[in-house]
């Protein structure tokens, strides 16, 4: 036999030995489950419904335990995932969700500008950013925070996110801060599973399904962006947003970290995120950085712009500037 | 003449070493194809005008004003026939209160409206301006907010961050006679930093 062909067959071989290898674990894993799911299903036809509600419910939950990264996953696997999810919620409490797994759209990278000249400190954005992206009303979970300055004061932790009178006072500015979406992101590189990553367009997600609810991003953050979930979010159903993204707004559950998405399921489709469209006075400007006539990059180029902690290094889309 | 060597130098060095997400913004200078790359984007909303001024971009719209005023057209009461209703002044427009330009510039009516063609505005040179263009009027004192309101650093776009651009007018926010906000009572509260 010639030497070449005798190589190329044993390099094949190994190859297939190798695949085989790489993918045993989750292969076997995922024989386990279908064969727990279809056991369980016979169990449970056989005395009823049991714990888990439904065969299907119980079912799809399997099938969600033992689904991939999002990262990982195919089109068809996305669309499989998201398919599951509004059935569960379908089952699990009667509602009506539109779960997308929506792409980034290419040539955009979002990027953010907020007034503290404008902001008058209604606090309107915060409490749309509660009811779009379906936060916990039980612990008062909110993304974005504002902070009663006094002029002269350059940090919002000095700040009074309690004030308690009618606004604008005199001789105050109102600074809002929530997730900056940084181009170099601290928490990105401390999460220990890979849950949580930057997406082509700039915004830092987190696949709620992958995390471990260790809380190492939360730590890493070095503005408190991150949000965790102490107790199993409680939203009232006629309130919750239906529309939903898989890395956005749909229903996270106890134990699972969340953050701002700059609303995903909204500026993937072109609308501005529920922030932006709740400011009644303007003050926040939301667009593409990569192109040249948008309002962001207008902002950037005329006025007066500093970056909250620029010293560190983490490179936040997210600009402050006056008038 | 060597320090300024050096400042010049290391300023020039500072610039040339800037990197990340603004030397990433700067270097995108080709314009970005809305219609093309953004599926379901709204086109032009119903009740909006072409602004008569361009932005960097091109032309943008702004939302209309003669279907928000309640009695338009103004010329149905202001024409030669005499108003036969007691008091019709009042009745009309007893709820305005005038609250522009401040102690040192009090505006009236007629800084305004047009004396002559009362559904007109005019300007200090002269100029007729439709109500739906009520932007050319608030420009002439408060230029700058204009320039920032035309490039987009000042007052909102309606819905959509892409496709063709749609913003408020001047007096979708505020209102014309006294367009200061209102002070009120904050939604929430926000929890410490830390």
């Amino acid at each position: 036999m010639d030497p070449q062909i005798k190589n190329d067959c044993r390099r094949k071989q190994t190859n297939k030995l190798l695949q085989e290898k790489q993918s045993g674990r989750r292969q076997f894993l995922k024989g386990a489950a279908r064969v727990a799911a279809l056991g369980g299903a016979a169990m449970l036809s056989g005395c009823g419904a049991g714990m888990f509600g439904s065969n299907e419910e119980y079912s799809l939950r399997w099938q969600e335990y033992f689904k991939k990264n999002y990262r990982l996953m195919t089109p068809e696997e996305k669309d499989e995932t998201v398919r599951r999810l509004e059935r569960l919620a379908r089952l699990k409490s009667d509602v009506d969700v539109q779960v997308s797994s929506e792409a980034p759209i290419d040539g955009v990278l979002f990027g953010y500008a907020f007034n503290v000249t404008r902001c008058e400190g209604y606090m309107e954005c915060v409490t749309a950013c509660v009811k779009e992206n379906n936060l916990d009303r039980k612990s008062n979970t909110q993304y974005i925070r504002i902070f009663e300055m006094e002029h002269g004061q350059m940090s919002p932790e000095v700040g009074d996110g309690k004030y308690f009178h009618k606004v604008p006072v005199e001789d105050h500015f109102y600074m809002g801060v929530q997730c900056y979406h940084c181009q170099n992101a601290p928490c990105t590189k401390a999460c220990p599973v890979r849950a949580t990553w930057q997406e082509p367009d700039g915004i830092v997600v987190v696949d709620y399904d992958w995390c471990i609810g260790c809380r190492y991003c939360m730590a890493a953050c070095p503005y408190y962006g991150r949000r965790f979930n102490w107790n199993e979010p409680q939203v009232p159903l006629a309130e919750m947003t239906k529309k939903q993204h898989y890395l956005g707004n749909r229903m996270r559950r106890k134990g699972q970290m969340e953050k701002c998405t700059f609303c995903v399921q909204r500026s993937r489709e072109g609308r501005l995120p529920a922030c932006v469209e709740a400011c009644p006075t303007g003050a926040r400007v939301f667009g593409n950085l990569l192109d040249p006539k948008s309002e962001i990059r207008f902002v950037l180029k005329n006025k007066k712009v500093f970056r909250f902690k620029d010293d560190l290094g983490t490179d936040p889309k997210f600009w402050y500037f006056v008038d | 003449m060597l320090a300024l060597i050096l400042a010049v130098f290391s300023g020039g060095y500072a610039y040339s070493a800037q990197d990340g997400v603004v030397q990433i913004y700067k270097n995108a200078t080709a314009p970005f194809d809305d219609e093309k790359k953004v599926d379901s984007i709204l086109l032009i909303p119903e009740k909006t005008v072409p602004v008569k001024t361009k932005y960097q971009g091109g032309l943008f719209w702004t939302e209309t004003r003669k279907e928000k005023i309640e009695r338009f057209k103004c010329s149905k009461c202001h024409n030669n026939k005499s108003v036969r209703i007691s008091q019709a002044a009042e009745m009309a427009h007893g709820t305005i209160v005038l609250d522009h330009g401040g102690a040192q510039k009090p505006l009236s009516c007629y800084t305004c409206h047009e004396k002559g063609d009362r559904d007109f505005l005019v300007t200090e040179a002269g100029l007729k301006v439709d109500m739906d263009h009520s932007y050319r009027m608030c420009g002439q004192c408060h230029f700058r907010q204009a320039r920032d309101w035309v490039g987009g650093a000042h007052g909102k776009r309606i819905s959509y961050w892409a496709g063709q651009r749609v913003v408020k007018n001047c007096v979708s926010c505020h209102d014309p006679h006294s367009p200061l906000f209102e002070k009120r009572w904050p939604k929430t509260y926000s929890p410490p930093f830390k």
